[in-house]
């Protein structure tokens, strides 16, 4: 009963509170007392909804960037609706960013920092094929070959134009005497001689050299070289292989071989000198390998040009012409390299003589 | 138990990795709102002494909080200083708007302390809804409502003087809690 009564006076000094706030607080029991201090607190309670409702206003606020100062986020949530455009990122990916979890901010900048890690390891790993490893270089490689075996690459024959020669002698100590030149034949049976050693040879032939056989000069009553000064005494000259004049081989001349002249190989009209038969060959002294034309290097095309050149008495390349082509610029830089050659010249009998000789120039991608 | 929670998170440390985290985001916000509602309430009620206006005032407070959190510089002083020092200007911008011949509150940031009754009223406030329901419902309804006893009968369905006892060991409750964890 106590209780009850204490409940009602309690009740009773509440009543009087709540009716006339800004009276002076009851006259209250000393029990009651106290109660009634925590009564008159309790009368600016914040009322429950209000604190949930506030909280979800400034829920909706955070979703507001950069709001300045305080606007009515209800009614701004009414206006707008919100859009994924207008998500943020830890919205979206609440993972990522570790929205709501732990204890400790996300420092958005650390995620840029990562970011851009990740990104240039990735570069790093894709591109690694490129800077890690060095692709195969063909490196390209021109050698030259000079080349005194000749018999793989004959001229064509000339149209409007001869040549060849031919030197003979009996190695008589003094040089040949001029007359006229024997008959032109395409064999040779007989070399011509001004001093004849056998008179009365068994087979008898007349002695011709070789050349076209239409050709026909005047002849005279002696056999000789046509342009030697000397008349006499009779001569055949200091050749060797039969012939007249001092070269080798049957003909009449400074050459070699059945024909006229300073040239080779039968014929008339001179030319350069072959290697052999008593010319040496003439000996590179500055040889720099020729370049790779770029076209070529991209197309990795390799292969070698044969030159027909033609090294002078100066030791300096002349006549300079493509045996065998190559093409893609090949034959150029040949050429070009060629021409800086210098050569320790062909001698004959100890002068030196132009000779003719063929360079391989090899381009190898290797 | 709400109350002591809060008294928990009064350490220093925890309520500026609380502001740090609500810095880098504003989600985290809702951890500060929840421990320091009652405080700026309690703080707001006592100047304006009206439950309405302080309502209006304390959702002032935390919207400009929220707002402006990314400039917060921690210096020492609790996080609900920084917050009482808004509810003064708030406070005072609103009785200067209204011409109102007001107590002007010339409290600044860093004047501003936390006093002993503010943290009782704030407590007070924090262990009503630590009451059982049919006690704090009878609490809600007669300070907040204003209804009367024999209303709040009708309402619940009881007597009205159950209602009173109700209302009486409401109030027991309240003060015995505010007493242990005074204690």
């Amino acid at each position: 009963m106590a209780s009850i009564s204490l409940a009602d006076q309690l009740a009773d000094a509440i009543e009087r509170m709540i009716a006339e706030p800004d009276s002076a607080p009851p006259r209250a029991d000393l029990k009651i007392g106290e109660l009634l201090g925590i009564a008159a607190e309790l009368r600016l309670l914040p009322a429950p909804e209000f604190r949930a409702a506030l909280k979800t206003e400034l829920l909706v606020q955070r979703r507001a960037v950069a709001v300045p100062t305080h606007i009515d986020i209800r009614q701004q949530a009414s206006q707008r609706r919100p859009s994924r455009r207008d998500a943020r990122p830890h919205e979206i990916l609440p993972t990522l960013f570790a929205a709501g979890d732990g204890s400790y901010p996300v420092h958005r900048e650390n995620f840029v920092i990562s970011a851009t890690i990740h990104a240039a390891l990735i570069v790093a790993v894709a591109t690694a094929g490129f800077w890690m490893t060095t692709p195969p270089q063909l490196t390209p490689h021109a050698t030259s070959v000079l080349q005194t075996d000749l018999g793989a690459y004959e001229l064509p024959a000339s149209i409007d134009k001869s040549g060849g020669g031919g030197g003979g002698g009996d190695r008589d100590k003094l040089a040949e005497s001029r007359g006229s030149l024997p008959r032109f034949a395409r064999e040779q049976v007989t070399p011509p001689a001004i001093v004849v050693r056998n008179g009365e040879p068994k087979l008898p032939a007349e002695p011709t050299v070789v050349g076209q056989p239409a050709l026909t000069i005047p002849p005279t009553s002696q056999i000789g070289n046509p342009l030697s000064a000397v008349l006499q005494p009779l001569s055949d000259g200091t050749g060797s292989g039969g012939g007249i004049g001092s070269g080798s081989g049957g003909g009449i001349g400074t050459g070699q071989g059945p024909g006229v002249g300073p040239g080779h190989g039968g014929g008339i009209g001179g030319g350069a000198y072959r290697v052999g038969g008593g010319v040496s060959a003439p000996r590179p002294i500055y040889d720099p390998d020729p370049e790779y034309s770029e076209q070529a290097r991209q197309a990795k095309y390799q292969g070698a040009v044969v030159l027909w050149v033609v090294v002078g008495p100066d030791g300096r390349p002349r006549d300079i012409r493509v045996q065998r082509s190559l093409g893609m610029g090949l034959d150029e830089k040949a050429i070009e390299a060629v021409k800086q050659w210098r050569f320790e010249p062909a001698m004959k009998n100890g002068q030196p003589v132009p000779v003719q000789v063929n360079i391989e120039v090899n381009f190898r991608l290797y | 138990m709400k109350a002591l929670e809060n008294q928990n998170l009064r350490n220093p440390k925890d309520e500026r990795l609380q502001v740090a985290a609500a810095q880098g985001d504003p989600a985290r916000f809702a951890e500060l709102y929840e421990n320091n509602f009652e405080r700026v309430y309690a703080y707001v009620a006592r100047r304006v002494q009206n439950r309405e206006e302080a309502q209006d005032v304390t959702a002032d407070v935390f919207h400009q909080a929220l707002a402006g959190l990314p400039r917060f510089e921690w210096r020492g002083l609790p996080f609900v200083a920084w917050l009482l020092g808004i509810a003064a200007n708030v406070l005072s911008d609103r009785w200067q708007r209204f011409a109102r011949q007001r107590e002007i509150v010339t409290d600044d940031l860093e004047q501003v302390s936390v006093e002993e009754d503010l943290e009782q009223r704030a407590m007070l406030y924090q262990l009503v809804e630590t009451l059982p329901d049919d006690q704090r419902r009878v609490i809600i309804r007669r300070f907040v409502s204003q209804r009367s006893l024999r209303e709040i009968a009708t309402e619940l369905g009881r007597s009205e003087g159950a209602i009173k006892q109700l209302q009486l060991r409401a109030l027991q409750n309240l003060r015995d809690r505010i007493r242990s964890n005074h204690g």
